[in-house]
């Protein structure tokens, strides 16, 4: 993890033709764009610094620090393959040694937080550098159900946020991510998710997690929750699917790093009820369109599970492992309508979510939790690598 | 009354104009005869045709099968798969509709529908210079066309009702099977409308009927979810005013909150 700022904190007046690090910055509110500036004036030399950003020029305080216009996308995630591609093409032109992309709500990230990303990939010469966020344990759940144990599991990656708003990137990994994002804005879809953490992996690029404590994640641009996830989920399981040929092979977790301490939620209270009855409800009404997708023993763990009274609802591990691979699997056999798929997979998140506010409210920490969760995904692996080979063999 | 007489007398003249020996059993069997005759050349003159239909149909079929293992084999032998999903962003196909398998189905059913087609010509061609001179591909046609709307309407039915019981159940609509239901015979019956008429079986009768379907069927999912969600629009909108009026602002400030439309919980963020 890097530490120390080993960048030259001597300015130099004259403006040089390249650049050492390219930051790119998404739109955000003005107020937002100087105070991220002002963290970025005080840790590098001003010379050095090359901005990238579709957000108007700040005022005349910033006049050292060279700006170049990035087109504004309209994409509900924030950083999009568009940016990607736009951040390359600049970072090519300038010569720039390191790229570093800073989400919405930046602003809120410690100064020493933006260094120590900039300075694993100027320095450690690793190619990219994840930011670990220290967040409320209430939070970024989707990530923590779907994302998270499935990149794990599947790429042999510990990055815990791996679709993270920030992040460092070393002029190749930028290239491979561009070559990505040109494929997807070539067919017209510049607003898709792109997923640095299994390109890097399956590129053989090292990573790097960086610690960089607290940040205020920004609601997303899309206010359906119901839309964003069916988008994010989309987005992973397609990418599952275009990767299919390196992560079917066994591969070695790297050694475990030592995380910042979890922070403890103030208001346990969390009312599961909702969700319960949300997945009940499903539960009657979905169960013809899970049955073709669900093997019959995750249809007799849910029969179980909706019986279950809300205060000792709880989504065993083994079971919510299981109901995601065979999503994805449904996913990749068109099985059927994949919004169709995706939207049936929304009650069975919620149920998560309920079983999870419940395992949290008991004293269990929610780390714990997550991370016997993504135990219970490294287990099946067998089950989603034999059933992708051989799709027929068994058939719920 | 001349003129009643005057018949009167014709009809007990020894020898009358027209005079029929035969008995009626005769004249039955006669009728028969004919009808069987023409029948019978009715179907002399359409086996060629039924015949012309069926080799037409089977011969194009062998050279689809042949052409399908063909192109299967090329393509399989050029990688073209592999080539394809290099080009293209999305792997969007699956393992059983891979690209060759793809080219593979539609040269084979491309083959079988032109089979099809000049059978069917060959058919209307002989049925039309029989003793019954009624071209019958018109009829073919819409007979044709009346199947494919059947099938297009169901795949809708299924898609729509699907898309709503999904949608309504995110929703948390406790109605939600009945919603989709009501969605589903909306298009049934409507498919059910397009294809007789499409046949021009019924005439008004069907537009009536359907009319009075259609109307009933959106009368009584409106009365129920109307009703239904009753108590929940009060609540809510209860809810709404509750909240503006804690908070002092205008409502349309709300809606800017950005949080979930769908699933409201406040103290969890699912990103």
């Amino acid at each position: 993890m890097a530490t120390a700022n080993t960048v030259s904190e001597t300015q130099t007046p004259s403006a040089p033709s390249r650049a050492s690090l390219l930051v790119f910055i998404a739109p955000m509110a003005t107020d937002q764009m100087e105070s991220i500036l002002r963290s970025l004036t005080a840790l590098f030399p001003a010379d050095e610094l090359l901005i990238a950003t579709p957000n108007d020029p700040v005022g005349n305080a910033f006049s050292n620090l060279r700006q170049v216009p990035t087109s504004v996308s309209n994409a509900v995630w924030p950083i999009a393959a568009t940016d990607f591609v736009n951040v390359y093409r600049i970072a090519k032109e300038n010569d720039a040694r390191g790229i570093l992309m800073l989400g919405p709500g930046a602003d809120s990230l410690r100064a020493t937080a933006i260094r120590e990303l900039a300075n694993a990939v100027l320095e450690s010469q690793c190619d990219l550098a994840n930011p670990y966020y220290t967040l409320p344990p209430h939070t970024a759940l989707v990530n923590s159900a779907i994302l998270y144990p499935l990149t794990r599991s599947l790429f042999a990656s510990r990055i815990r946020f791996p679709l993270s708003l920030d992040m460092g990137l070393s002029l190749r990994m930028a290239e491979r991510l561009a070559n990505a994002g040109q494929r997807f804005v070539s067919h017209n879809q510049s607003d898709a998710i792109l997923w640095p953490v299994s390109e890097a992996c399956a590129a053989g690029y090292t990573i790097e997690e960086v610690n960089v404590g607290p940040r205020m994640l920004p609601q997303p641009a899309e206010p359906n929750v119901n839309a964003i996830l069916t988008l994010v989920t989309g987005s992973v399981f397609s990418d599952i699917e275009a990767k299919a040929a390196y992560w079917q092979r066994p591969r070695r977790l790297a050694p475990e790093e030592q995380r910042a301490p979890e922070t403890r939620a103030e208001d346990g209270a969390v009312d599961v009820i909702p969700m319960v009855e949300g997945f009940r409800l499903a539960f009657t009404n979905l169960q013809e369109i899970w049955s073709l997708v669900l093997a019959p023993n995750s249809m007799l763990g849910l029969k179980r599970l909706s019986v279950v009274e809300p205060a000792a609802f709880r989504m065993p591990e083994g079971l919510w492992a299981r109901i995601v691979f065979d999503f994805l699997i449904a996913y990749r056999l068109r099985t059927m309508n994949r919004g169709h798929l995706l939207g049936a997979l929304i009650p069975l998140y919620l149920g998560w979510v309920a079983g999870h506010m419940n395992v949290t409210a008991a004293g269990t920490s929610a780390e714990a939790h997550i991370e016997a969760q993504t135990a219970a995904f490294e287990a099946d692996k067998p089950y989603i690598v034999s059933r992708w080979r051989w799709p027929d063999r068994f058939n719920p | 009354m001349h003129i009643l007489f005057a018949t009167m007398l014709q009809t007990i003249q020894e020898n009358p104009a027209y005079s029929d020996t035969r008995t009626i059993w005769q004249h039955m069997s006669d009728a028969l005869h004919q009808s069987l005759y023409r029948v019978l050349s009715l179907l002399i003159a359409v086996l060629p045709g039924i015949l012309a239909f069926f080799v037409a149909l089977a011969l194009f079929a062998v050279i689809g099968v042949v052409l399908s293992a063909a192109l299967r084999r090329a393509l399989t032998f050029l990688k073209f798969d592999e080539r394809i999903s290099r080009n293209r962003v999305n792997v969007e196909w699956a393992p059983t509709s891979s690209p060759t398998a793809l080219v593979a189905r539609v040269s084979f059913w491309g083959c079988l529908l032109l089979g099809l087609i000049i059978g069917v010509s060959a058919f209307d061609a002989s049925y039309a210079t029989g003793p019954l001179s009624v071209s019958m591909l018109p009829y073919l046609t819409h007979a044709v066309g009346a199947i494919l709307l059947l099938i297009a309407g169901n795949l809708i039915a299924r898609f729509l009702a699907r898309s709503v019981l999904i949608g309504a159940v995110n929703a948390q609509l406790q109605y939600a099977r009945f919603l989709s239901l009501g969605v589903k015979w909306l298009v049934l019956v409507l498919t059910a409308a397009m294809v007789l008429d499409h046949l021009q079986v019924g005439g008004h009768i069907v537009e009536l009927a359907f009319g009075i379907l259609f109307g009933g069927i959106v009368l009584t999912l409106a009365l129920a979810v109307g009703l239904g969600s009753r108590d929940l629009v009060s609540r809510s909108l209860g809810t709404h005013v509750d909240r503006v009026a804690d908070r002092g602002m205008p409502p349309q400030s709300d809606s800017m909150t950005g949080a979930p439309e769908s699933i409201r919980h406040e103290t969890i963020r699912h990103f």
